[in-house]
């Protein structure tokens, strides 16, 4: 009789299978416990510590948000894994069929590239989810110390995780399906990897449109999930370039088709993306799920801000490695951005670290223009941005209204912890394993 | 010398068109300077054993793999009742299954055959686990198998699957001489269920054994298409002496 399963449920099986075969998956399972308990660890002493434990000057941690304080860290371990480790588990899936000889058979199938890639990506998905497992146990253990859990921003970070998991995958994927072994496919995944923290590093010191550009690196995406900011833009970049990696490795998956008419179809998918980033790039709505809305001004300034019509226009006389030039971007222009879109901010600089330029007499300086009025400060601080804005827009300040985020210390050690994630995960992941090879066998 | 069997069978016998499963016409295929196929032309009829016979290099794997669509051909058709096959519709022709792979190496023999038969979407299960004698081997994993019980579990995959046509790339390789002879029994008794076989094999004796018909393929090009006594005919023609084995034959006209 005809299987009445269709043929992408099975082959939905077969990859699941594969995975569980795969000794990569299994031993990047087991590592994340170490990975992840590291940083629990470290981040909830710290917070202890900070919050008065042993005797610290109570007080120190009462603005203290576990998203900064204890979720950013942690969850930093999904990125330290999603960088050096899933990249051989979705090669492993990827280029086994091809190393095996069972891409061969299974392309006789008229199922198209994209279902099976697709079958892979699902899989490698679920992959992922089962290791923020780990993470997610620290979450547990979090809520057992009595630690204060912020649903939306915990969410936040979560998400910004299966992002980033699906850039490492589509990536992996490609370079899986463009070359013929799998240890070339890794030495590109890791060399595009490494490209962006070079990246990263080249906008720290030139700053301009580098900055910009390294605004939609992995890390850059990362860290600002971490800090509760969803960007719309970002997000459609990072879907808009998973969508053309797993695209990619569908069109050269085909090994039945023509070297010339892959490589015209690479180009094409190539230029679509490139296409759609571009226009992702003015999209501006965000959203700050963080707790202490640490990417936003207060609700009351924001409203009086959308009231400022007219381009505003920043120039900002400070280097690309100046720390004031950081203070202004993190304090003040980012969440600037987010309520004036049309706000258009000019670093002017001679150097990258502006040390010899404190000589210059208009070093230092940041000059505002709005409609037709300009106003100077030196101040980096969110409330002298304000202040100066107001003052050319010719309104009052608004009374705050919000309330004080009073933060939520917890001066408890992290006790269980290390026997939960360098002894029962490990041992619960190995003892899955042996169990799975054996009913399997 | 070479002849193009295509058109010796158009031209002289055009009702045979009509009883042709599938035709082979033109096929060519480079590797850079290399010729691996050039002008390859015969013809596929239903329910035959037909046997593709030439030394190692000669393209065998390359015809099959062009024919099944895993490898992109740089010109020829396939056509089905006369009309040409996309290189998509021939998934739904052939079944190409390959020489030394080792598909889903983990995954057990029992599993294997049943996504073969799930994937594919097999109409009737035509083949057993007993037909190859792979019954003490179901829960074994493929990956540790000797190379003649994974040929045996890769033939029925290939069995197991619905197209027309089975193309198998050396089914004999690996297997002693009484395996040969009971997978070619198999392979025979399933031929006569309708299914066509075409079997890429380099022991021409073996060939000789199971095959109702043969292509002889010789450094890419078709050198002979037809019956043992019509290539011995061709043979001897060519030879102007007897032929009386398919290895005289084949050597008299490569």
């Amino acid at each position: 009789m005809r299987s009445r399963r269709s043929a992408f449920s099975w082959l939905l099986e077969k990859e699941a299978r594969e995975l569980l075969a795969s000794r990569s998956w299994w031993v990047m399972l087991v590592a994340m416990g170490p990975l992840v308990g590291v940083s629990f660890i470290s981040a909830v002493r710290t917070y202890a510590e900070a919050s008065g434990l042993n005797g610290t000057a109570a007080g120190v941690g009462e603005a203290f948000s576990p998203l900064v304080g204890v979720w950013a860290p942690t969850f930093s371990a999904c990125e330290i894994a999603a960088a050096f480790l899933l990249p051989f588990v979705a090669i492993r899936l990827v280029s086994g069929d091809r190393q095996s000889g069972a891409l061969k058979l299974e392309l006789q199938h008229p199922l198209p590239a994209v279902a099976r890639i697709g079958a892979k990506a699902i899989v490698l998905l679920a992959a992922w989810t089962i290791a923020i497992a780990a993470p997610m146990v620290a979450v547990a253990l979090w809520r057992a110390y009595g630690g204060s859990l912020y649903t939306p921003e915990l969410v936040t970070i979560v998400a910004g995780h299966v992002l980033n998991a699906g850039l490492t995958v589509a990536l992996a994927a490609a370079t899986a399906s463009l070359t013929e072994h799998p240890s070339t496919a890794a030495i590109l995944t890791l060399s595009v990897t490494v490209g962006t923290w070079i990246l990263n590093f080249i906008a720290a010191v030139n700053g301009g449109a580098w900055d910009r550009v390294a605004g939609y690196t992995p890390t850059a995406m990362v860290a600002e999930f971490q800090h509760g900011l969803v960007r719309l833009d970002v997000v459609l970049i990072a879907t808009t370039l998973v969508g053309a990696g797993l695209a990619l490795a569908a069109v050269w998956m085909r090994l039945g088709v023509d070297g010339r008419r892959r490589a015209s179809e690479s180009v094409a998918v190539g230029a679509l993306a490139a296409a759609v980033v571009t226009a992702c790039t003015f999209v501006t709505p965000s959203w700050d799920w963080s707790e202490n809305r640490m990417n936003s001004f207060p609700r009351a300034d924001e409203e009086t801000l959308r009231h400022i019509h007219g381009p505003l226009r920043i120039e900002a006389h400070l280097a690309p490695e100046d720390p004031r030039r950081t203070d202004l971007e993190r304090r003040a222009l980012s969440k600037l951005r987010r309520v004036m879109p049309r706000v258009q901010v000019d670093y002017v600089s001679a150097t990258s670290i502006g040390l010899f330029e404190q000589t210059s007499a208009h070093y230092g300086e940041i000059w505002y223009e709005l409609n037709g009025r300009r106003a100077m400060t030196r101040a980096t601080t969110a409330d002298s941005v304000l202040e100066t804005i107001y003052d050319l827009a010719g309104v009052a300040a608004p009374p705050e209204t919000d309330e004080v985020f009073r933060g939520h210390p917890l001066a408890v050690p992290p006790k269980g912890a290390a026997a939960v994630f360098y002894g029962i995960w490990p041992a619960l992941v190995v003892a899955a394993a042996f169990l799975v090879r054996r009913r399997r066998a | 010398m070479c002849f193009v069997v295509r058109r010796v069978v158009v031209a002289r016998s055009p009702p045979i068109i009509f009883s042709l499963v599938l035709q082979v016409s033109h096929l060519a295929k480079r590797y850079g300077h290399v010729t691996a196929l050039d002008d390859v032309s015969f013809s596929i009829r239903p329910g035959e054993v037909l046997g593709l016979i030439g030394p190692n290099g000669s393209g065998k794997t390359t015809l099959f793999e062009c024919l099944a669509g895993v490898l992109p051909a740089d010109g020829g058709v396939v056509l089905r009742d006369g009309q040409p096959l996309s290189v998509r519709d021939r998934s739904s022709a052939f079944f190409y299954m390959p020489d030394g792979i080792a598909p889903w190496p983990q995954q057990t023999v029992r599993w294997a055959l049943a996504f073969a038969a799930g994937f594919f979407g097999n109409v009737t299960k035509r083949t057993e686990p007993s037909d190859l004698h792979l019954t003490p081997l179901l829960d074994a994993r493929i990956g540790e198998l000797s190379k003649g019980q994974r040929k045996r579990v890769l033939l029925a995959v290939g069995l197991l699957t619905p197209q027309p046509v089975l193309l198998a790339d050396e089914p004999f390789d690996g297997l002693d001489l009484k395996q040969t002879r009971e997978v070619g029994a198999a392979l025979r008794s399933f031929a006569q269920t309708g299914r066509t076989l075409f079997l890429s094999i380099h022991q021409i004796s073996d060939a000789a054994r199971f095959c109702d018909r043969f292509v002889l393929l010789s450094s890419g090009r078709v050198c002979g298409e037809g019956t043992l006594d019509e290539i011995a005919r061709r043979a001897e023609a060519v030879r102007r002496a007897p032929t009386d084995t398919l290895e005289d034959a084949f050597l008299a006209l490569t």
